[in-house]
């Protein structure tokens, strides 16, 4: 022992007069500002997505409906509710949050003898704390259990993609379509959304084990075109996509596109995987009107049930719009045919040139057939009708972009204008744009569009990438009128657009005539949305089935007409329009065939 | 911008107080005069009075030893612990202070996870060994000589794997060991969203095959 030992113990009367440190009544001290306390949840930022309740080490989250949230697109509907006799207040529910909805308070008291009130929804049952703004909360930006960013698309640069029509987007690597796939976090919110309600994230979890043969049969069930789906879908499923609530939605259309360019060409391959090398027919035929994405979906579903199957096509190959709308470079024709050559190998007979309601009437089909399905499309182009719109220089862009893929010879000209801001627009734009490219070595394209920039119709990526290949793109504007010169086509008049829908929400656009602009032009072409030729119905089929206010055929819910029970409908003509809608509906028509039919 | 952004940056910097220009300058001094002795294989300023520097396991004792005996970092803050699953090593680092200076260094060191074993260092300071006896029970991690190492740290009659190894599974010692709470049911988002919105449409694809 030292002398310093003796002495110490004096130094602490030097603290005597000093307050203390300790508390004298501990209950109601505040805890640290970051203390990881009871759940706060804000349920209308909350899209019910449950990776908190996956990610529970402890599972003490239950994901469950809560009254007067709506299950809708997007949003489950369920809520997270905790039971703190298993929290273990990690916080890892909160780091995991897409949303960013769920905190932790630091309030950490809380005294009750019924042990059954500590399991409670958080944001739902109100508690003391729910206005406590201190706590943890996810730490943003740039921390996330998961990738926030997506793996980039290589492209073909602006400058090479514009002077042919080769596809430019040239798809992921098995590297990068892992990183991407891992980035999913299998809530399954996107499911719904989708109109076919593919299996996303079990197709997504088969990238991440690299089983392409498990991804295909898995992008079978609902979609027969995964080739062409994994080009050019709308992906709706990427709007609600719950990690794009903070960072980049997943890529899922091109993960997609990944699992079926890992497959090859070969149709036995395709049989093989998909175990339909031995399909027992059942005796009963069906026609099939089109051989668009519905008809070809519906020719797909029908022929693993055993029907024989016809589809008559008025065109000279199958595909429909896929084919004749959409140009090359975004969907290459050897893709095309990869997916049909496909289901035409499960026993489906196309029939080219054949015109239903012109060299074959669609009640002889009644006749000769078990039940007919009819999905002809919109491939009407629809006129502005503004003064001058008769000019043998202004197209409708249905029938250009038809003629580019038939072989036609298309006018080009030096200055071309668009009318339109919907993906149509964009294709035919773009296409002109490599036209132009062709012939005269300079790209002269302007589109505009009612809509403000934010508010056109067309994919974001369309437009940026139409601008890029030297496109101008002048949205607000509202066509007036083609402006002539001795009968000369000189350039369309248009005037600045101040709104376009009125108070009851109808089409009925406004204009600014004081700011007029004239925009040159040798060539107009019109690209403001498709009607339906239904001129193949004869006038007793008319008679027999019902049409809404849209003029479109009332169908119930397995697509069968209303009054003309052996006559299914779907495609554009009925919902849409877009790819995956008919692909859809021509799987649920499929079904609701095989009921009519099969009872 | 970038103008404008650097010139915001030294703003901020000419604007702290003194000893944080000094901190830096004199934690840089720091590393320069230790790596002419030794070699660190890594080396972070994590912050201005903080620094992180990853050494050889063999050569650790031996820099702890010289950054109390000659640097003045008489004070010993803490031990922790990091399993690094996929590289098969477990990292410790020893925080260590500096009164005089006021900063601190993390000695990070890694140890084979296979065989987790460090040389204890409790005769430096005497606090180490709570420290290496948590660590034992967290992670396994084998303190040759050091006292009480293997008596329960806060876990009483724990039997299996050290808890804080990633591949302890929580989740399914959590199953196992707790019983399931009655009345509890729960909702998988994407089903409960079929039978809500659409109940009746097709999500597989029939087919009518030959036996």
């Amino acid at each position: 022992m030292n002398i310093k030992d003796i002495f110490t113990p004096f130094t602490v009367w030097s603290s005597v007069l000093k307050d203390p440190v300790t508390i004298k009544n501990p209950i109601g001290r505040e805890a640290a500002p970051r203390y990881r306390g009871f759940h706060y949840n804000d349920i209308n930022a909350c899209i019910g997505c449950g990776t908190c309740e996956a990610i529970c080490e402890n599972q003490a989250i239950d994901l469950v409906p809560v009254e007067g949230i709506v299950t809708k697109s997007g949003d489950s509907g369920l809520r997270p509710m905790v039971d703190y006799g298993r929290c273990c207040w990690c916080a890892l529910c909160v780091d995991i949050c897409t949303t960013a909805s769920l905190r932790l308070t630091n309030a950490y008291t809380w005294v009750d003898t019924d042990p059954d009130n500590f399991r409670f929804i958080p944001g739902v049952d109100k508690k003391d704390w729910d206005e406590v703004q201190l706590g943890w909360r996810k730490p943003e930006p740039n921390y996330s259990f998961y990738g926030l960013h997506r793996q980039h698309m290589g492209e073909l640069h602006a400058e090479d993609r514009k002077s042919s029509f080769i596809e430019f987007v040239q798809g992921y690597s098995k590297e990068q379509a892992q990183q991407e796939a891992d980035r999913c976090v299998s809530c399954g919110i996107c499911v719904a959304t989708c109109p076919a309600h593919m299996g996303i994230p079990e197709y997504i979890k088969a990238i991440r084990n690299d089983d392409m043969e498990e991804g295909m049969r898995i992008l079978y069930e609902t979609n027969p075109l995964p080739e062409i789906c994994g080009r050019i879908c709308t992906h709706k499923c990427e709007d609600v996509c719950s990690i794009g609530h903070h960072g980049d939605p997943l890529s899922i259309r091109w993960l997609k596109r990944y699992i079926a360019d890992q497959i090859p060409t070969d149709v036995n391959t395709y049989q093989d995987i998909l175990g339909t090398g031995n399909l027992a027919k059942n005796g009963k035929k069906i026609a099939i009107v089109g051989s668009g994405p519905s008809g070809l979906s519906a020719a797909h579903y029908l022929a693993l049930l055993g029907y024989s199957i016809t589809v008559f096509e008025k065109l000279p190959a199958a595909g429909g719009m896929m084919r004749y709308g959409i140009p090359e470079y975004r969907l290459p024709y050897d893709q095309i045919d990869k997916d049909i050559n496909y289901i035409a190998s499960l026993g489906v007979e196309f029939k080219y040139n054949i015109t239903v309601g012109k060299d074959i009437t669609l009640d002889q089909l009644s006749k000769d057939f078990d039940a007919v399905f009819s999905g002809t499309g919109l491939h009407l182009g629809r006129s502005t009708r503004i003064p001058g719109s008769d000019n043998e220089n202004v197209y409708q862009s249905v029938d250009l972009l038809r003629d580019i893929v038939t072989g036609k010879p298309v006018p080009v000209m030096p200055k071309v204008v668009v009318i339109g801001g919907g993906n149509v627009a964009m294709d035919i734009t773009r296409s002109m744009a490599r036209l132009q490219m062709e012939k005269y070595g300079k790209v002269d394209v302007l589109a505009t569009s009612l809509e403000d920039e934010d508010f056109m119709p067309a994919d974001r990526e369309e437009i940026v990438e139409a601008r890029e290949e030297g496109c101008t793109i002048v949205p607000g504007y509202g066509p007036q009128e083609v402006v002539l010169e001795n009968g000369k086509l000189k350039g369309l008049k248009v005037w600045k657009c101040l709104s376009i829908f009125d108070e009851n929400k109808a089409f009925n656009p406004k204009f600014d005539s004081a700011q007029e602009r004239i925009f040159e032009a040798d060539m107009v072409i019109e690209s403001i949305g498709q009607g339906m030729d239904l001129s193949y119905l004869t006038e007793e089929i008319k008679s027999k089935i019902e049409f809404n206010n849209r003029g479109r055929i009332v169908v119930d819910a397995d697509y069968q007409a209303k009054g003309l029970p052996w006559l299914f409908v779907g495609g554009d003509i009925i919902e849409g329009p877009d790819v995956i809608h008919g692909i859809a509906n021509g799987h649920r028509a499929a079904m609701g065939i095989d009921r009519f039919l099969n009872g | 911008m970038e103008h404008a952004r650097l010139q915001l940056v030294n703003k901020l910097f000419n604007d702290r107080p003194k000893s944080y220009k000094y901190n830096l300058f004199q934690m840089k001094l720091l590393i320069d005069r230790l790596t002419q002795h030794y070699n660190l294989t890594d080396y972070k300023q994590q912050r201005h009075n903080l620094a992180f520097v990853t050494v050889d396991k063999q050569l650790s004792p031996d820099i702890i030893t010289h950054l109390r005996d000659y640097e003045g970092f008489s004070h010993f803050v803490l031990l922790s612990c990091v399993d690094w699953i996929e590289d098969d090593k477990l990292q410790l680092t020893y925080l260590l202070n500096q009164p005089n200076h006021k900063y601190e260094i993390g000695v990070r060191v890694l140890i084979d996870r296979k065989n987790p074993e460090m040389v204890s260092l409790h005769k430096m300071w005497k606090q180490i060994w709570t420290y290496q006896r948590e660590l034992h029970e967290a992670f396994g991690i084998i303190f040759p000589g050091s006292p009480r190492l293997e008596e329960n740290f806060v876990l009483e009659g724990w039997t299996e794997k050290p808890h804080m190894l990633r591949d302890f599974d929580t989740k399914e010692y959590a199953e196992r060991t707790y019983f399931p709470r009655p009345g509890r049911t729960s909702n998988d988002p994407a089903t409960y969203m079929r039978e809500k919105l659409y109940p009746n449409q097709p999500v597989t694809a029939k087919t009518n095959k030959n036996d």
